[in-house]
């Protein structure tokens, strides 16, 4: 089960984020206007549909100078990120 | 770790996202039964779920369900999706654009099948009286242990 809330520092993602969760995940993305941080720590899976969801918002974020930390990321989920190139565009902590 | 027994399950699925839910199940029972490594289990629902979701967005109309088959053999574990009356499709066959370039060039397209080739050891395609039949190989090595 995918659970996607807003905290007062930033994102907080759980479960598994699948293509289905996708549209979900939008509405709270579209929403950010600022640096935010995405927190990974209960998110045990992403795939390309999630990866294309937090690039779109981090190339939005970056025309206005801001961007995404993400942290907390599982080791399976860095590897994800690693071999979609993704970990050397975004902050990762 | 290899598998002792030779088993396979399979599951036809409806052509919609909300599917997927239903996938996972399977996959995972599958896992529990054959006792495979968290990271096997990462590695087969990425390369079901992006080959799946792929069948579904590129034929929206087409009525027939898709059938995914799992099977345990020996040292490895292979996974075919099965896709009747489409065009071709041939996955081995598809370049994604360079994974290096930067931000402001990066798009999300051809991701998911290039997430596969890097999760799955083996990506094979058939295309025979309009179906389409994508094999997918995992070996039990490092990665299951």
């Amino acid at each position: 089960m995918f659970e996607i809330r807003r905290c007062e520092e930033g994102i907080v993602l759980s479960g598994r984020f699948d293509a289905s969760q996708v549209e979900r995940a939008r509405e709270v993305f579209d929403e950010v206007t600022e640096a935010c941080l995405v927190d990974f720590e209960a998110l045990s899976y992403i795939s390309s549909g999630g990866l294309g969801l937090l690039l779109g918002t981090e190339k939005r974020l970056r025309e206005k100078g801001q961007q995404l930390t993400l942290k907390h990321m599982s080791s399976h989920i860095r590897e994800v990120f690693q071999y979609a190139g993704l970990d050397m565009i975004f902050r990762i902590e | 770790m290899a598998i002792r027994q030779k088993s396979r399950m399979e599951i036809v699925c409806k052509r919609e996202l909300g599917s997927i839910e239903n996938i996972f199940a399977f996959i995972n029972t599958f896992v529990l039964e054959h006792h495979l490594s968290e990271a096997t289990s990462y590695a087969l629902g990425l390369a079901i779920e992006e080959i799946y979701v792929n069948m579904v967005r590129y034929n929206l109309g087409n009525p027939n369900d898709i059938m995914i088959q799992l099977r345990a053999d020996q040292d490895k574990v292979v996974v075919t999706l099965t896709d009747s009356d489409v065009e071709p499709f041939d996955i081995t066959k598809f370049t994604p654009k360079s994974l290096d370039r930067p931000l402001a060039e990066r798009e999300p397209g051809g991701l998911g099948i290039h997430l596969v080739r890097a999760f799955m050891d083996e990506v094979d395609y058939e295309y025979e009286n309009r179906q389409s039949r994508i094999t997918l190989t995992k070996y039990l090595g490092k990665a299951n242990v």
